[in-house]
């Protein structure tokens, strides 16, 4: 193993981490809600591929990426409309949106299959920082979504600890009576808790296209939205333990090409099972400990609000 | 200012479940025709395609019927789970375990006859499955982990164990670099029916049918709902629920694990990676659709079924088959939407001063 070998894997640990960060702090707001949302994958696989039309017709990687995240927010509301003011199961709701979100994407993408990038999200330049050896190619030649990805993590973060929003938001997914009772509309907070998650994979999805493959297939998300998911319950329902879990993660992914290159012999499938496990691991751990103090997980998750009703 | 809103009804409407996923189907329908002439096809052309290579021959229902045996396994084995209100999001996993298993039992026995081989092949299938379930089910039991999210963790887990078999120690020699399984021994193979379809039709409706009544009328059964209904009802009522939860989801599992070994046997001939085809998550939806009744399962499997071959056939024409997985979605949105006016009537009110919405 070289050092420029390790650099390279360094440095896509980063970029796939932000990736994951992304698509996992816009489910981590959705669930924060109160409403789970298993479309992470086919938002994602939609973001993909309108951002990469978008680049293809207007060759403006920053109008594909605004557009990218509008039509995501809006994919994601079919599911804040039939679950949050339609009741509907969130569990089946999600999943189809899921499958809706593959389907339209190898629909509309088919035509751009093969095609070279219309336009890329370039690594961002930042001077003199971009040429330390090991610490610039790793943290500052990245693309402008690494960075994005970290700001929404911190935002988000702010946002939920310590202001009114945030938490009237996580009122909607602990205590959805008592947000109601403090003057707060339950149903609006949850439907724009799954409109910023949408957005937010549809981000991640746009990145993949636009900086990280710069290129569209069937399938190009690869699983990635369902490694979110996992992510947000590896992180606790926390941005600053998910961003430690989406390096992890993405570390894995990274080392899972370069196993061979660095002369280990193991299986790259195998290794790929870690994050499930490992995410199955800690939500062991979160139920154990569940019974001697608060959850972690949202309590009313899955839960129907109904004023009426209550 | 007056503003619309939901109110409950007294009782569900009566057959207003079948009324739903016909509405489903035509508003997918609709949509598939707006996608289509959007995209500058004939959409008459094409439905009629569709129409044809699913259900307007014989040949064509063998290829439905094949395809509706996991559909209705899957759907089943969410339906089973989904009677005590748990969610087993991991049929496509047990899919796979099952497949797996089956394919391991194939190698085992090389030479044996069908009569043994394949009542083995199957029998290990289901153990496959509800292996794999049943950690989620004394999981949930015991410590009460979130049944949906280790289910769902566990399908990812037995998809990479697969594709590790197939990269490495099951791989064909003579697939060309290929990661495909050798092919099964015909002794390994389901007998057909007619034409195309195979035995597995018979089992999966035989299968349907027996956890059909065991759910509907049977007191376990009865059990099941009341456990899923309120947890302190069936404490009171002297069901241990812990016993429960992990008794369906072995059973959940092993219904999957089934539709595992059968598709392996009948249809796919040797492990591939999509032996699984999808048809676990498929399956939710299928068991969604008809509310969580074993009963209903069949019905719109056969219906999934008979969309997904028709999605398959209109490649040819030019068209890509995910408007196949679009159409799935979309009828069930369509059919839950139109759900909503079973248990809720719309009223009109007078808009409140003050306060937010509902």
């Amino acid at each position: 193993m070289n050092e420029a070998s390790m650099i390279g894997m360094l440095s896509t640990t980063v970029s796939f981490g932000a990736l994951l960060y992304l698509a996992c702090i816009g489910e981590l707001i959705s669930e924060k809600a109160g409403v789970l949302n298993l479309g992470v994958e086919g938002m994602m696989a939609l973001g993909a591929v309108t951002g990469f039309l978008v680049a293809l017709n207007t060759e403006n990687p920053w109008l594909a990426l605004l557009v990218a995240m509008i039509v995501t927010a809006a994919f994601a509301s079919i599911h804040g409309i039939f679950t949050v003011v339609l009741g509907a199961e969130q569990v089946v709701s999600g999943l189809s949106l899921t499958f809706l979100g593959l389907g339209l994407s190898a629909f509309f993408g088919k035509s751009a299959v093969g095609n070279p990038p219309g336009a890329i999200l370039s690594n961002v330049d930042w001077g003199p920082l971009s040429d330390i050896p090991w610490v610039g190619p790793i943290l500052f030649q990245q693309s402008p979504m690494v960075y994005f990805a970290i700001l929404v993590g911190l935002l988000t973060s702010f946002l939920l600890t310590r202001t009114s929003i945030g938490l009237a938001l996580r009122g909607a997914g602990e205590s959805a009576s008592t947000v109601d009772t403090a003057g707060y509309s339950v149903v609006k907070i949850r439907l724009a808790a799954v409109a910023t998650g949408g957005a937010l994979a549809g981000a991640a999805g746009a990145y993949l296209t636009l900086s990280i493959t710069t290129s569209w297939q069937d399938g190009a998300t690869a699983g990635r939205g369902w490694i979110a998911v996992a992510l947000v319950i590896f992180g606790a329902w926390k941005p600053g333990r998910a961003a430690i879990g989406a390096l992890l993660f993405g570390g894995l992914l990274a080392l899972k090409t370069r196993l061979q290159t660095f002369g280990v012999n193991f299986s790259p499938i195998l290794l790929s099972m870690i994050p499930y496990l490992l995410t199955i691991g800690v939500l062991l751990i979160i139920s154990i400990r569940a019974r001697h103090r608060p959850s972690a997980s949202p309590s009313e998750i899955g839960k129907v609000y109904r004023r009426e009703e209550r | 200012m007056k503003r619309l809103v939901l109110v409950r009804r007294e009782q569900p409407l009566r057959g207003g479940q079948p009324l739903s996923f016909l509405i489903g189907l035509v508003v997918a329908l609709l949509a598939g025709i707006l996608l289509l002439v959007a995209s500058g096809h004939n959409p008459i052309e094409i439905y009629e395609r569709l129409f044809n290579s699913s259900v307007g021959s014989s040949n064509a229902w063998a290829k439905t019927l094949n395809r509706a045996v996991p559909l209705g396994l899957a759907g089943l084995a969410v339906a089973v789970a989904g009677s005590m209100g748990l969610w087993n999001i991991g049929a496509e996993g047990q899919i796979l375990a099952g497949a797996m298993m089956a394919a391991w039992i194939a190698q085992i026995g090389e030479g044996w006859a069908s009569p043994l081989l394949i009542p083995l092949m199957l029998i290990a299938s289901i153990l496959g499955g509800a292996l794999l379930a049943s950690g989620p089910g004394i999981a949930r039991a015991q410590i009460g982990v979130n049944e949906i999210i280790t289910t769902l963790m566990l399908n990812e887990v037995a998809l990479r164990l697969l594709q590790w078999l197939i990269h490495g120690p099951w791989k064909d020699p003579e697939s060309r670099g290929f990661p495909l399984a050798p092919l099964l021994a015909d002794e390994a193979r389901l007998p057909k029916l007619f034409g195309r379809a195979h035995w597995g039709v018979i089992i999966a409706f035989l299968v349907i049918a027996f956890f059909g009544f065991i759910v509907s009328r049977t007191t376990w059964g009865y059990e099941l709902k009341v456990a899923g209904s309120s947890g302190a009802t069936a404490r009171y009522a002297g069901i241990s629920l812990n016993k429960k939860i992990i008794t369906v989801m072995v059973l959940s599992g092993g219904i999957a694990g089934l539709a595992g070994g059968i598709e392996l046997s009948g249809t796919s001939d040797r492990i591939v990676e999509g032996v699984s085809g999808g048809y676990g998550f498929a399956g939710i939806i299928v068991a969604a659709l008809a509310l969580m009744r074993p009963s209903g399962v069949a019905a719109v499997a056969l219906i999934f079924g008979a969309v997904q071959v028709g999605g398959l056939s209109i490649q040819t024409l030019g068209v890509s088959s995910s408007v196949s997985t679009i159409l799935q979605a979309l009828i069930l949105f369509g059919a839950i939407g139109a759900g909503v006016f079973n248990r809720y009537s719309l009223k009109s009110v007078k808009r409140e001063k003050k306060g937010g919405s509902t």
